[in-house]
């Protein structure tokens, strides 16, 4: 078994995030009236609480996502604090300019919900990829992608006490294992490392934790001692975390359920290249669109075709280190 | 509700102040979006100077009525007004598009006291003057005012009033864009007769006439049939713009969103850029307009 750091104690997987959610969005709602939800008829967590205890703090916009966005400005700049949830590439994707002009411009306290992944049976509409870097150019703008149940709950507490806008990326991928304590300390910006390795480190989010811990259990077995980064926070990046990974291990693996052109594995290259050069794989979607696929205990052919599993996941670490000892005997040899 | 002719003459003398503010602004900038800045001169002066309820040099008090400049290209205008209202000191009219200036290039909330919101991505501000409405319903639903004295009169012959109003100021071109008419469905479902949104019908945008680029009458039909109040007028004629913020403010309580149409001219005043619909000039077009409208409007 690989010993895993503190808050630690990993569980079987579960659909437990979700009701995770809906039970912190209440948590949060009764400790500040001035939350409200701005709805774009794609539902919302907790709705039914709202309904029952508070439906002046329900602003239904309909199918009209941009007009959401800017609605929801507009009652951040009387102070509310409003949330939107969707799918990304509604909440994000259609929103995209007012929400840059109208929330980002000046840094209006609103919260979005975005549902997005490569794993799904709505096919290439709704089983974006591209969220991720779609949202890390935009300035002023956190990016959380919590990795279970425990740590969605505290993203979401945590979100509605910082003060500006907020995008939390709630994934769209088979069930998440369970991976924290609920003593857990949840920090924007701080990633956590659940594991620490000798050989390499896997710097995952969201659902690839999952993965990434399947994938030590068999890359232990084959003697290598591997950690994991959980990147919870994916703007702004923890640098030191990345940086001390390329110091210890010097073989970094990024992993991400989303396109890696400007996700997850671009950030962490560029804090790389210019720090503490490492060898690197990314692991993701590479520039091709989502289809649909269905999760069966027997199969997960997504899995398959973007090969996002555990086993795929142990083969990209096996060539990081293979890479980077390659690198070091070609520098010896000079 | 006549307004006597001693408050139209004085409003007369603002709109000219502000004229004169505008063409200090062009003055440093050599360059501005003077079509759809002239043409809401008289807008402003009646909101402004008129009908706003404002605090001199207090541009955060909690209960003023906001504005939201949508069609923020044409911030000339407000800026203009800022001095007046003591906002900001009037040496800023010589700083506009200069770096780290109270007066960007568009209206900038972050940048200029008294601006409500930041626009220059058109389409966008009703949807942000709905939210501002919405969230004084919610304030006001949650913290209900109190029965005014004396208390034994029924309710309907009490007049209440919002804890402030919403203005917004809205091109005709920028009426194109989809995002517009969601927020005009979604203002009428949430009767908020605390906003009242005035479009500027100047008839051009950048590319041409609107009618041309892309047709929009019968607007006031239009916004009727999504639920809203409409009156039409002259938005160069001073009494009429004061006579139909007053009587639009005083409906509240009837649920239904206001809208002024007001019909102006592109670049109104300066013959120059009346003729030529101007929508955005620079240099030689700015100073030559300036001039004219200099020759034209008495300093005050």
């Amino acid at each position: 078994m690989p010993k895993y750091n503190k808050y630690v104690k990993i569980g079987p997987p579960s659909p437990a995030a979700m009701t995770a959610m809906n039970d912190a969005m209440i948590k949060v709602a009764q400790k500040n009236d001035k939350v409200v939800a701005v709805l774009s008829d794609m539902g919302f967590p907790a709705i039914g609480w709202f309904k029952e205890n508070a439906p002046e703090r329900i602003i239904e916009c309909g199918i009209a996502e941009a007009n959401a966005a800017v609605v929801a400005a507009g009652l951040a700049a009387e102070g509310f604090v409003p949330f939107l949830n969707s799918f990304v590439f509604a909440a994000i994707g259609r929103a995209y300019n007012s929400i840059r002009q109208s929330i980002l411009v000046d840094r209006f306290n609103v919260k979005i919900f975005g549902r997005e992944g490569a794993w799904g049976e709505t096919g290439i509409s709704h089983n974006h990829v591209e969220g991720i870097g779609m949202t890390r150019v935009m300035p002023n703008l956190v990016i959380l992608n919590p990795a279970d149940a425990v740590e969605s709950a505290k993203a979401i507490i945590a979100m509605a006490d910082y003060i500006g806008p907020v995008f939390y990326r709630q994934e769209m991928s088979p069930p998440m294992m369970s991976i924290f304590t609920e003593d857990y300390p949840f920090d924007i910006g701080k990633a956590y490392a659940i594991k620490d390795g000798k050989d390499a480190t896997i710097i995952a989010t969201g659902y690839m934790v999952t993965e990434a811990i399947r994938a030590i259990d068999l890359l232990e077995k084959d003697g290598l001692d591997v950690g994991i980064i959980n990147m919870s926070t994916l703007k702004p990046l923890d640098e030191e975390a990345i940086i001390k990974a390329a110091e210890e291990t010097g073989a970094i693996v990024t992993a991400e359920n989303g396109s890696i052109i400007g996700g997850l594995g671009e950030g962490v290259a560029a804090v790389l290249a210019e720090n503490m050069p490492a060898s690197l794989v990314r692991v993701g979607i590479e520039d091709e669109f989502s289809q649909s696929g269905q999760i069966t205990p027997e199969r997960d052919d997504l899995k398959i075709h973007f090969a996002l599993g555990a086993e795929d996941l142990a083969v990209s670490v096996k060539e990081c280190i293979a890479k980077r000892d390659s690198l070091k005997s070609r520098k010896r040899s000079r | 509700m006549a307004h006597d002719d001693k408050l139209i003459q004085e409003l007369e003398k603002k709109a000219n102040i502000v004229r004169h503010n505008i063409f200090r602004i062009f003055d440093s900038s050599q360059g501005g979006h003077c079509g759809g800045t002239m043409s809401i001169v008289e807008i402003v002066t009646a909101l402004y100077f008129h009908h706003l309820k404002l605090q001199y040099g207090n541009p955060d008090w909690p209960e003023r009525d906001r504005v939201v400049l949508s069609k923020a290209h044409c911030c000339e205008a407000i800026y203009a007004v800022l001095p007046e209202i003591g906002y900001v000191p009037s040496e800023a009219l010589d700083t506009y598009y200069c770096y780290r200036s109270p007066f960007q290039g568009h209206a900038d909330r972050w940048c200029t006291p008294g601006i409500d919101y930041s626009g220059g991505s058109l389409g966008q501000g009703l949807s942000f003057a709905v939210g501002m409405a919405i969230a004084e319903k919610i304030k006001t639903a949650m913290n209900p005012p109190p029965t005014p004295f004396p208390q034994f009169l029924p309710r309907f012959l009490v007049k209440y009033n919002p804890m402030y109003r919403v203005y917004c100021i809205v091109g005709d071109g920028e009426c194109n864009e989809g995002q517009i008419w969601e927020a005009i469905m979604c203002a009428a479902k949430y009767k908020l007769d605390n906003l009242i949104a005035i479009i500027d019908y100047n008839k051009f945008s950048l590319d041409g006439p609107t009618e041309e680029i892309m047709p929009l009458a019968p607007l006031d039909e239009k916004f009727k049939a999504f639920g809203w109040w409409v009156k039409e007028i002259d938005g160069h004629n001073l009494r009429e713009l004061v006579d139909a913020l007053d009587l639009a403010s005083n409906l509240y309580g009837d649920g239904k969103p206001k809208c002024l149409i007001a019909h102006t001219v592109k670049g109104h005043g300066i013959p120059l850029w009346e003729q030529e619909h101007t929508h955005l000039a620079r240099g030689e077009g700015i100073a030559r307009g300036v001039k004219e409208g200099r020759e034209r409007y008495a300093k005050v």
